[in-house]
């Protein structure tokens, strides 16, 4: 597999003077965040012409945007099936996310052109492995929905698996494939962005945390930092797991929650596979990444810690973790596990995003995503069309409105 | 996943650990000790790999049957020796273990005493990784454990005690050591009082001084101080060796390099703890750099800020085997005290010989600081081409790129994946933490290390897998908080 990143030099990022200047007095737009969501949105906003400043409490991209295995998830998985699995009890929820997915990814494969940077967009296939025959059918179902989608998946078993994927355990029940799934480094595009954003005037500051929110009689707000004070017009909160927090900041209470995931990664070995593996009924991510270490993750927790420090990883999610993989992958057991890591991820209980403007608080706004990597860059360019010409572009569907009430896991109208 | 508990685990079969865990097993406690290498004793008191049966340990030298005697009252004392076994994660008062070629297992324990030892200070410079350069501790298992000399003419460089100890001890085995190169400065007649000062108790240890300095008179060994290596270079290996004298600052002198040809080079610029257990457990750390750089915070009994966690030995702060046992010691006691196995007249009693002894070494060791303060100016040796992370091949300038965008480690870490291979960054860690105090005109002290992550050592999948594992379902809205009201005003 050939890594355009390492034909083509990445730029110089921004220095660290240039991201730990004074905080100007006042901003059209104050981006709180500076992950993929956030660097995004100010590169779009800067190169309309909007004055925004982003403030991260920590550093650029060190949260889930950072920190996730950088995949991009188009065919429907695991945790977008609705709690009774069958993806037929909730068709047009997943239709929908489905189609985002899609629209996400077209973002992707244009955006190293848009930033002039090789981010390391690779499209590998990915796989969707079913262990019983009640999880192929689980396949079966959900193919039904991606074509409607636009989404090209086969389900594929037997002897023609064993000979397009013979890395998988010759006794699966099948598995389905889709070509469209790929990767990009997680660890360039929001550095890129920011330094895009930077270019068009953004202003970028990094260890400012956003510590009270004052709505102003005329409008907008005085937002006390640890670094000062600032006036925003507008607020968009890309906090990503801790855009909770931040909202409650403001007076609302965003329908999110988080989780920290745990990661495990290899030593190199000889290459295997190319195109990500996951599991239909078990959590399981897994893919060979360009260094040629195995990432396997998928969904298993760890412990909470609060910050500066990082979530841990545990034992227990690695044990469990590397024995779905191994299930899957037989030839992993003699690979050996050299690191583990944690990332935290925004999630909400609905499933959908949470975009668009509060009504209950004038001016706030939000860019969140559970799956934040793939969806940020549409999200972000789509919202910041909204901050452009709030009359002239098409509004967020009701789904992923700020203010939507949430009963038992489900929206309510 | 099986349930095995201790009173006291006990990790590491060095002097720190195996006197630690003889204190506690003769107080009756339940005691097991975890060693990773095939033999016990540590590096100092490394006994001879397998297969090589002593005759005559009057011959082996004194290192070798104080490391016997400790082995052997640990063995006496009833606690359970596992050997061959790593220790790779510590979650809480659960300890990992994976024996060489089995599968891991959790082992609890009400105590943990973490006795992990110290490794080479690791020193990049151009040529550092060209085969031929060794660590000091590295020569020492070579020679030690397989009784082989790896090369006919050695420049030996370093700081410290060791500078002295260690070369003269290769002379014995008939190693061709060539010069020797001290960073630190000679002796001053103020150096000899206060070692004086310090000297009742610590008198044997001056004789090995006298006797090493001695032996390498002898042999008309050149030991020059303050110098130190700037350069090695070689076809395929070493070949030749420039060194250069340096300031106070160990920053090197212009004009004052000289090249000499060497087939060894041998790197002892002292040793820094194997903190990596220490952090993974949670412990609060210090900065002193003359201690090895982090070491770990501890009360009278070597309790950590965990309660659970006592620590002792050179994994604590490096000062030498005699404080090793010694602080082994007040850790067992420290151990058997909390789990009510003595009372505290007796821990105190039984402890004090130990306490006085550590604190007979430690004034010897301050007395020895203005000789072997450790310059800064090792760690500026590199050029731009220079690999500082060996296990992923990161380059200097890779490196000061992005150390230009940000302060923090985890961060470097993740952009150029130094760090990343399977030393975790004990090889590299100090020296990108120095190019970052560097840029960003911080103490070194003041840089976090990267976020510790288990395993700290790598584990085959097939060890570490285990299907008995389900965990608690992600993505679904937990129990508690299903009332909580989303899209509304919060009350504050």
């Amino acid at each position: 597999m050939s890594d355009p990143t390492a034909t083509r030099p990445l730029p110089r990022w921004l220095s660290y003077e240039q991201t730990n200047g004074p905080l100007p007095e006042r901003t059209d737009v104050l981006v709180i965040g500076g992950g993929i969501a956030g660097t995004a949105l100010a590169f779009y906003l800067a190169r309309g012409g909007v004055d925004v400043a982003l403030v991260e409490r920590g550093e650029l991209n060190r949260e889930a945007s950072g920190t996730n295995a950088g995949s991009f998830h188009i065919q429907l998985a695991i945790h977008q099936l609705p709690a009774a699995g069958s993806p037929t009890a909730d068709t047009e929820r997943l239709l929908e996310e489905a189609r985002l997915n899609l629209a996400a990814y077209e973002v992707w494969n244009a955006l190293d052109e848009e930033l002039d940077v090789p981010l390391g967009v690779h499209l590998t296939g990915g796989w969707m492995v079913a262990e019983t025959e009640e999880q192929l059918q689980v396949l079966h179902d959900k193919r039904v929905l991606e074509r409607q989608a636009g989404i090209e998946t086969e389900v594929v078993t037997g002897a023609e698996l064993r000979r397009r994927a013979p890395f998988l355990a010759p006794d699966l029940a099948g598995a389905s494939y889709c070509p469209q799934e790929g990767h990009a480094n997680p660890l360039i595009a929001a550095p890129a962005y920011a330094l895009r954003a930077h270019e068009h005037g953004a202003t970028i500051r990094t260890h400012v945390a956003v510590q009270a929110i004052e709505r102003r009689p005329g409008g907008g707000f005085r937002v006390t930092t640890s670094a000062g004070e600032i006036d925003a017009q507008r607020i968009v909160n890309c906090a990503g797991a801790w855009a909770g927090d931040q909202a409650r900041l403001a007076g609302l209470r965003l329908p999110v929650r988080r989780e920290g995931l745990h990661v495990n990664v290899t030593e190199r070995r000889a290459r295997l596979l190319d195109p990500m593996v996951q599991h239909i009924g078990r959590r399981l991510t897994l893919k060979q990444s360009s260094d040629d270490t195995f990432i396997i993750g998928g969904g298993w927790p760890t412990p909470a810690a609060p910050p500066p420090r990082r979530y841990p990883t545990t034992w227990e999610s690695a044990a469990g973790n590397t024995a779905v993989a191994l299930r899957v992958i037989p030839a992993l057991a003699d690979v050996r596990v050299v690191r583990t890591w944690s990332g935290v991820i925004v999630f909400t209980d609905d499933l959908s995003p949470v975009v668009g403007g509060s009504t209950l608080v004038p001016g706030y706004h939000a860019c969140v995503a559970s799956t934040g990597f793939t969806l940020s860059p549409l999200l972000a360019r789509r919202l910041a069309d909204q901050l452009l010409d709030p009359t002239g572009t098409p509004p967020f569907p009701p789904a992923y409105d700020p203010d939507r009430r949430m009963t038992a896991g489900r929206t309510t109208p | 996943m099986d349930r095995e508990h201790h009173d006291v685990l006990v990790v590491g079969g060095g002097p720190a650990g195996l006197s630690a865990a003889t204190v506690a097993a003769r107080h009756g406690l339940d005691v097991a000790l975890v060693e990773e290498r095939v033999t016990l004793g540590g590096q100092v008191h490394k006994q001879p790999g397998p297969g090589i049966v002593v005759r005559d340990p009057a011959a082996m030298g004194r290192e070798y049957r104080e490391g016997r005697a400790l082995i052997d009252a640990a063995e006496a004392s009833g606690a359970t020796i596992m050997t061959s076994t790593a220790v790779v994660a510590v979650e809480g008062d659960a300890v990992v273990l994976v024996p060489d070629g089995g599968r891991a297992r959790t082992v609890r324990a009400r105590r943990l005493v973490l006795a992990p030892g110290a490794h080479d200070r690791p020193v990049a410079f151009p040529g550092w990784t060209l085969p031929g350069v060794l660590t000091a501790g590295g020569m020492q298992t070579i020679v030690k454990a397989q009784r082989v000399l790896p090369g006919r003419r050695v420049v030996f460089a370093g700081a410290g005690p060791l500078a002295l100890a260690f070369p003269a001890q290769l002379l014995g085995y008939g190693a061709g050591i060539r010069t020797v190169l001290e960073a630190g400065p000679p002796p001053r007649i103020g150096d000899l009082l206060r070692i004086a000062g310090a000297a009742p108790g610590n008198r044997h240890l001056l004789q090995d001084a006298v006797r090493y300095r001695a032996a390498l008179l002898r042999e008309r060994v050149p030991l020059r101080y303050r110098r130190i290596v700037v350069r090695a270079e070689g076809d395929g290996r070493v070949e030749q060796v420039t060194h250069a004298a340096v300031d106070a600052d160990w920053r090197p002198i212009a004009g004052s390099e000289e090249r000499e040809p060497a087939d060894v080079l041998c790197l002892g610029y002292g040793f820094v703890p194997s903190i990596e257990l220490l952090r993974l457990a949670g412990c609060d750390f210090d900065f002193d750099e003359q201690l090895g750089g982090y070491v770990v915070r501890r009360d009278d009994w070597l309790r950590t800020s965990r309660p659970h966690v006592l620590a002792a030995g050179d994994g604590t702060g490096v000062e030498g085997s005699v404080v090793a046992v010694a602080e082994g010691r007040i850790a067992g006691l420290g151990a058997a005290l909390d789990l009510g196995a003595i009372d505290a007249a007796t821990a105190e009693r039984e402890a004090a010989p130990a306490r006085r002894l550590r604190g007979r070494r430690q004034a010897l060791t301050r007395a020895l600081r203005r000789m072997h303060d450790v310059g800064p100016g090792v760690f500026e040796l590199t050029t731009p081409e220079t690999t500082v992370c060996r296990c992923e091949s990161v380059t200097a300038a890779r490196l000061a790129e992005t150390i230009d965008g940000t302060r923090d480690i985890n961060v470097v870490k993740a952009l150029t994946r130094a760090g990343m291979g399977p030393c975790q960054g004990r090889s590299c860690q100090r020296q990108v933490a120095a190019m970052i105090a560097r840029r960003h005109r911080q103490p070194l002290g003041a840089v976090e290390l990267a976020t510790p992550r288990m395993p700290v050592r790598p584990v085959p999948i097939g060890a570490l897998a285990d299907d008995a594992v389900t965990g608690r379902t992600l993505f679904m809205r937990q129990d508690g908080d299903a009332d909580v009201p989303a899209g509304e005003l919060a009350d504050e």
